[in-house]
């Protein structure tokens, strides 16, 4: 076994000499291809995590060289060649992004569509026309727009921007080729499973290449930040980058990438071999194990060792996300951001297209609870036409109720599209950014008023639909006693009650780790306005943030919070989390 | 003439996939869309010109948006900063 100083030094030697770089330690003699070669080790950064064990495959870039440009040039033709080109380009990127979209996923994909917008840039655009206004051939121009535009980029001294010259690289290379003649790049054409080891890859390269085949991902420089990492990351395929230049010759080699430890064994002893096996099938068991230990405790009721029953619910922001929340085994919508039909209008919705879209949402849920939490707008969330006025300090602003209570047949078109939707399954309807009793009772009043019109016109909705509020202010939890006589239920809302709490602003980076240090005064507000409601036999959740941290599921169950509600992902990890507390 | 200051609160900055989309978004107006940040100007209509500015996490991004439609602009853009820039999932 080998010790993490060993491979340094060895680094070190293979970055000074990587030609003579052979380590002379065990020899291989099991395998007749490695027979003749010697162990040999690299260090890198693993920016994908996992195990590899297979063949180097070297990755080998076709040359694109530029037509010589000894013949005479007219720039009007060059022109219209270099415009040709750029169509073609497109059309390419277009196809790589409707590829990368079917093979690797959305987010990676946009990696294609920020292509074809600097392909379309002005800028760029304006380089090449000028290249080409003072002579140069459309390969020339090319060249000369690439060097102006990854020289600007690498000078920002930013390492993700510094990793966009690639993409410049990628663009260029692609206009080269179609100057040339050729088509379109061609799919790096290996066969079996490997090790992929290149200087670096761009993201052209790399979602052509055949994923399945791919074992694991090493580049000679990169960073975490560049397209190889970002696409092994999203493939899940370990990789590790920055190993300094590795010797062709080990070409076709047995290697051992371990992207956890940040190493790569070319030629490793079968001791080495057989324990990097066993410690891939256990890593690799123990994943499977936790995912379908986790799967298989859907819809298991979610009680602590204890006793506790702390239900499971989801955070949604539209209805599409119903689905998903109800595969993972949400016991219930514990917030649904009602804002999402306002905030996608030009106009104030309808109680008609309120209703529907709640309906929705609420008989989806086959008759799980759906807590639906009321308009929260404000100067920091603005809807052009609610016409709101700049605000110097917005989160301590006109929002949320306050808006609400002063713009009541607002606020009423969407209670009683609410308690319409009450009808269609098991619904609840929450109040944000409460600081007193009195707001509630006003709140209250609205409501029932909402329940009298709807009696009247003889509309159907659930008479015993639950009313409540979100904890978010420091007020609202020091109130708690007062404000629990007129609620069923309170939702705490972490964000901004540590916000307010703390009174650190959550945008500002600066305060992040004041912010993750001091949890316990959130908490002890937590504790008081659980005591608070249970006293008055209401439940209490809890939706924001904190409600997903798993250091904090056993404290929870200890105030006796009844529910939590999260983000779809994190779903099952809190529900395996509450299985095991005290 | 409309002016707002958005800090970045981002881990990775004004990357280029949000600087494509700002360049999407500030193009659908009229308007003109400068953005300042480090001491340089950008045309905030423009991936390349968007992206020199360098503006990493911590930057102020000064917009000043001026046309006809500048109301809109200011806040579409306001919002895109705060769903696309502010660092939080």
């Amino acid at each position: 076994m080998k010790h993490a100083g060993d491979l340094t030094q060895e680094f070190h030697f293979y970055n000074q000499d990587f030609a003579d770089g052979i380590n002379f330690r065990e020899r291989h003699g099991e395998h007749m291809d490695v027979m003749s070669k010697q162990r040999a080790a690299f260090r890198g950064a693993g920016v994908s995590g996992g195990k590899a064990c297979g063949t180097l495959k070297f990755f080998r870039k076709p040359t694109v060289r530029p037509a010589p440009s000894s013949r005479p040039v007219h720039p009007a033709a060059e022109l219209t060649r270099l415009r040709q080109a750029m169509e073609t380009a497109r059309e390419q990127i277009a196809e790589l992004h409707r590829r990368a979209l079917a093979d690797i996923g959305k987010n990676e994909a946009e990696i294609f569509e920020i292509h074809a917008m600097l392909l379309e840039d002005e800028d760029f655009a304006e380089t090449l026309t000028n290249e080409i206004a003072a002579g140069k051939c459309a390969e020339d121009a090319v060249e000369g727009a690439v060097q102006v535009w990854s020289r600007m980029l690498r000078e920002l001294n930013d390492p993700y921007l510094s990793a966009r010259a690639a993409d410049i690289r990628d663009i260029a290379d692609r206009l080269l080729r179609i100057l040339a003649g050729e088509t379109q790049e061609s799919a790096a054409a290996y066969t079996g499973s490997f090790i992929l080891v290149a200087e670096d890859l761009t993201p052209s390269e790399t979602v052509l290449l055949d994923k399945s085949r791919i074992l694991g991902f090493v580049t000679f420089g990169g960073s975490s930040n560049s397209h190889t990492s970002i696409l092994a990351r999203a493939m899940g395929i370990p990789a590790l980058v920055g190993v300094g230049k590795i010797d062709e010759e080990l070409d076709s080699q047995l290697a051992l990438l371990d992207a956890d430890a940040g190493t790569l064994t070319v030629c490793p002893g079968e001791a080495e071999l057989e324990a990097f096996r066993q410690a891939q099938e256990r890593q690799d068991a123990q994943a499977r194990e936790q995912e379908k230990s986790r799967r298989a405790l859907i819809g298991r009721p979610s009680v602590t060792l204890g006793g506790h029953r702390m239900l499971i619910y989801a955070n949604i922001g539209e209805g599409a996300e119903v689905a998903h929340a109800l595969a993972d085994g949400a016991d219930g919508i514990g917030l649904l951001r009602s804002e999402f039909l306002y905030l996608s209008l030009n106009d104030y919705p309808s109680e008609e297209q309120l209703f529907e879209a709640y309906r929705q949402i609420v008989s989806d849920m086959q008759g799980k609870k759906v807590v639906i939490r009321t308009l929260d707008i404000g100067a920091d969330k603005q809807i052009p036409y609610f016409d709101l006025p700049h605000e110097e300090n917005p989160a301590l602003g006109f929002r949320a109720v306050r808006i609400c209570l002063a713009r009541e047949p607002l606020f009423k078109t969407q209670l009683r599209a609410i308690l319409r939707a009450s009808a269609f399954g098991n619904a609840a309807v929450m109040i944000p950014m409460i600081v007193s009793a009195e707001e509630v009772r006003r709140c209250r009043r609205l409501f029932d008023e909402c329940k009298a019109e709807l009696i009247c016109e003889g509309v159907d909705f659930d008479a015993r639909m639950e009313f409540g509020i979100m904890v978010e202010t420091p007020a609202a939890a020091v109130m708690s006693d007062e404000i629990s006589a007129e609620v069923d239920f309170f939702s705490v809302g972490t964000n901004d009650l540590a916000q307010y709490t703390l009174a650190a602003d959550r945008q500002n980076p600066m305060l992040a780790e004041l912010c993750e240090r001091n949890t316990e005064p959130v908490l002890r507000l937590i504790e008081r306005a659980a005591k608070a409601i249970h006293g008055r036999g209401g439940w209490i959740g809890i939706c924001g943030e904190l409600a997903a941290d798993l250091r904090l599921t056993q404290r929870f169950a200890d105030m006796g919070i009844d529910e939590l509600s999260v983000s779809v992902p994190n779903l099952l990890a809190v529900r395996e989390q509450v299985l095991r507390c005290k | 003439m409309k002016q707002f200051t958005y800090l970045i609160g981002d881990e990775n900055g004004m990357h280029a996939r949000p600087a494509g989309k700002l360049a999407t978004y500030a193009k659908r107006f009229v308007s003109d869309v400068s953005v300042s940040a480090n001491g340089k100007k950008a045309d905030g209509k423009r991936l390349l010109s968007l992206m020199s500015l360098g503006a990493a996490k911590g930057a102020a991004l000064e917009f000043t948006i001026t046309g006809e439609d500048e109301e809109q602009a200011c806040q579409t853009l306001r919002q895109f900063c705060e769903e696309n820039l502010c660092g939080e999932e």
